[in-house]
This record gives structure tokens, sequence and C-alpha cells, in this order.
């Protein structure tokens, strides 16, 4: 049996930011941007090396957001993963029509983030939170670490992480569910 | 209700399924409370894991840019048109909700809902108004099925993803309305439109390639992955 649709709760103040977007208000727009904006550009930029191209993809993604937001649906997460997801793909596309020469260059280096390397952990946004799932992410076996590391900062699809790792698909596969799992239950765990 | 995809979830929620596979998924998603929570949950993992981006900070003269964006643009004056008040409203609904460039992934809904306007008359006229109100890009009109009171135009901007704008009537309850990509033979889900009625946009959830046909048809409204349902509109690119 399906269980209940989510009981139905007090507006955030993101969803509230995101009707009055969806109204019409451009004001809006920009307080949602004061609160994301900082992490949508740091997570482009990582994605993409080039503080050019992260700006005019963050630009899109504000856009996008003006543009779509009375299509968010709260039963399937929150505003900010909304706009994560949103950020995520609009620098995919950007990369793979626009960004082939990055895309060396952000692989090679894309399990940094996840691997808690020193220079990283010089420049990263210190927050409690952040340490929190960096010690989960340390827990995890390097393989899974590496592959969580190309698809959420390389953006490739299990498929391209087989055929460039000439790992299995099928082992790719439980990686990436087996370490999202792990690093929940952690997550969970810490807090 | 089709099966769970249970393994597929924590991959759907960092973007990392190949689009058919996402595609299935989100058709599931659209009846499956359990697996929307289930993605959710997940969603959370990867906001964690956003957060361990470098830090970095855009221009300042970003926000600006930003909140420009938030203008409304105009659309073109048309002859017989309604009065004032009818005219600012539905000017002001479609800019806010006509899309421009927007990424792959989601399915992606906007829709405008003219219910209060009521008449098919007002229907017909914002179905004019929206195609009209194009900035850019090609328009392909789709053809309806002898008998269907369907409009329906493909548009395909000069950036961003192509988007359909459907003249509908309200589908029979338990049903919905499914546009689909047709590339050769095979069916790719590209969107459903819920069970609005009127003036509908709808983003293509598929990327168009040349020579790909796009059809709406009548579905169950659970989803379904490939067409069943009898096609109310179609056109090739």
């Amino acid at each position: 049996m399906e269980p209940p649709d989510v009981v139905p709760t007090a507006k955030t103040i993101d969803e509230e930011l995101l009707e009055r977007i969806a109204a019409g208000d451009s004001g809006a727009l920009g307080e949602l941007y004061d609160t994301y904006g900082r992490i949508v550009f740091a997570v482009i930029y990582r994605m993409l090396a080039s503080p050019e191209a992260a700006e005019e993809v963050v630009q899109n993604v504000f856009h996008a957001v003006w543009r779509r937001a009375s299509g968010y649906q709260r039963e399937r997460g929150a505003v900010r993963t909304w706009l994560l997801s949103i950020s995520r793909n609009a620098a995919i596309d950007w990369r793979r029509t626009r960004g082939k020469r990055l895309e060396r260059e952000v692989e090679l280096d894309a399990a940094a983030a996840l691997r808690g390397d020193s220079s990283v952990e010089e420049t990263v946004l210190l927050t409690l939170r952040a340490e929190r799932v960096r010690d989960a992410v340390r827990t995890l076996p390097a393989d899974q670490r590496d592959v969580l590391a190309l698809a959420f900062w390389g953006g490739l699809t299990q498929t391209e992480i087989a055929e460039r790792t000439g790992t299995p698909l099928g082992t790719v596969k439980s990686r990436v569910r087996l370490g999202m799992e792990k690093l929940r239950e952690r997550l969970k765990e810490a807090s | 209700m089709s099966v769970h995809p249970t393994d597929d979830l924590a991959a759907f929620s960092i973007g990392a399924l190949d689009a058919p596979e996402a595609h299935r998924v989100e058709a599931h998603l659209v009846s499956c409370a359990s697996c929307r929570s289930e993605v959710a949950s997940f969603a959370e993992v990867a906001w964690g894991i956003a957060e361990l981006a470098p830090q970095a900070a855009p221009g300042a003269a970003l926000r600006a840019r930003v909140v420009k964006q938030g203008s409304p643009r105009t659309v073109p004056e048309v002859s017989a048109a309604p009065r004032a008040s009818l005219l600012d409203g539905l000017r002001r609904i479609f800019d806010l909700r006509v899309p421009l460039a927007v990424p792959m992934a989601l399915v992606l809904l906007l829709a405008v809902s003219l219910a209060g306007l009521g008449s098919a008359r007002a229907d017909a006229n914002a179905y004019a108004r929206a195609v009209a109100g194009v900035a850019d890009g090609n328009v392909v009109t789709l053809a309806a099925t002898p008998g269907s009171e369907a409009r329906g135009s493909l548009v395909i901007p000069a950036s961003g993803e192509p988007y359909l704008i459907l003249k509908l009537r309200a589908p029979p309850a338990g049903k919905t309305w499914a546009a689909w990509v047709m590339r050769g033979q095979q069916p790719l889900a590209a969107g459903i439109s819920g069970d609005r009625s009127g003036v509908v946009t709808l983003v293509l959830s598929q990327p168009l390639r040349p020579g790909d046909s796009v059809a709406v048809t009548l579905e169950d409204a659970g989803g379904v992955p490939a067409p069943r349902g009898a096609v109310v509109l179609q056109g090739r690119t």
C-alpha cells in the first residue's frame, strides 16, 4: 500500500519566496539570490572551473527559476534542492554544449572535493553541516566516493562513468546507490 | 502503479541516470508518493555534497543582472483585443510563464490556468496571444486529429529548450495529456499536462533532433512508458 502523500505543512520561507516569484515579484528573485546565489555559484564554478562561465550559468539558473517557479513541487524536495537540481543541470548543459574543452580538466580534479584534500579544506565553507558531510564522505569506500564525485561534480551519467573508467555499468550503479544510501544514513546519525 | 524504480532513485537525485531512465523515473514519480519522498531525502544528501564546494563568490554585478531578468517582457498587441483588464491579466500571465532557457532533466510543467475566464473564445484568444508572443525561434503548428478541438504549436527557441503551447480541454477523470518526442519508431516521454485545461505551456523534457516528431496523446494519469491513447496533436520538426 502506498503511504499517504506528504502531510501538508506550513510553507517555508523559501516556498513563500517562490510563490512571490511565480506571481511576478522580481524583488523575491533578488531575495532568493541573496540566500542561495553564493552556493549556486560555488557549485557551478566547481563544475565549470571558469568564473565567467559560472556567472553566465548562474544568471541562466535564476532566469529559469523566474520562468518556472510555478512548477515547483514541494513533495519532490525543498526549494533549495530544486534550485540545486536546476543549477547542476544548467552547468552540465553548458559543458556539453560549450565547455567541452573544460571537461577533462574538471573530471581529473573531480574527486578532490569529496576526498577532503587539504587544498579543498583550506578554501571550503566551514559550516558545521559541511563538516558533517565531509566526515560522512570520508567514511565511504574510495570507489563509492569516486563515482559520486564523477557524477556530482563531473556531471557524468552512470553509463558515462562506466565507459570512462572501464568499470561494468552494474558496478557503477551499485556504487552510486550504496554511496548515497550510506551518506544519507550517516548524515541522519550525525544530526 | 508501475514497479518502483528503487535502485535508480539515488542516481536520479544527482542526475546520474541516462535520459530514458530518468524519464521513466519521472513518469513513475507523478503517481508515487513513497518514491517522491525517497527522492526528496536523497536530494538533501545532494545538497550536503553541494555545501562541500570550495568557497567562491560571484562578482557583485551579478545580482543586478539576475534581478533584472525578473522584469516582464513585452507581449505584442493583437487586434481583436479583449477589454483592458483581461488583456492586462493575459499579458502578465504570459510574461511570467512562457519559458526561455531551461536545462534538461526534470519534467517541467508551467501551466496557464484560464479557468477564471471560462469560455472557449477566451482560450482561443489566449492561445493566439501565446503563439504571437513567442519572442524568437521557430514555431511549428501541430496538426489536430479531426474532430478534436485541441490546438497546439511547437516552439523551438533560438536558445533554450523547445516547448509546446497547447489549448486543450480538461482530460477525463484519471487521464492526462502526455507529450511525446517520436524518434524514428521510438517514443520518448516528454512531459504531461496533469489535469489542467485551457492554454498550457509544456517544456519538452526531451531534446529535439532533426526529423523528430512530436505528439500529444490522452493517457492514464499515472504515466505510461509509451503512448497507448489517442493522438490528438502531432507535428514534425
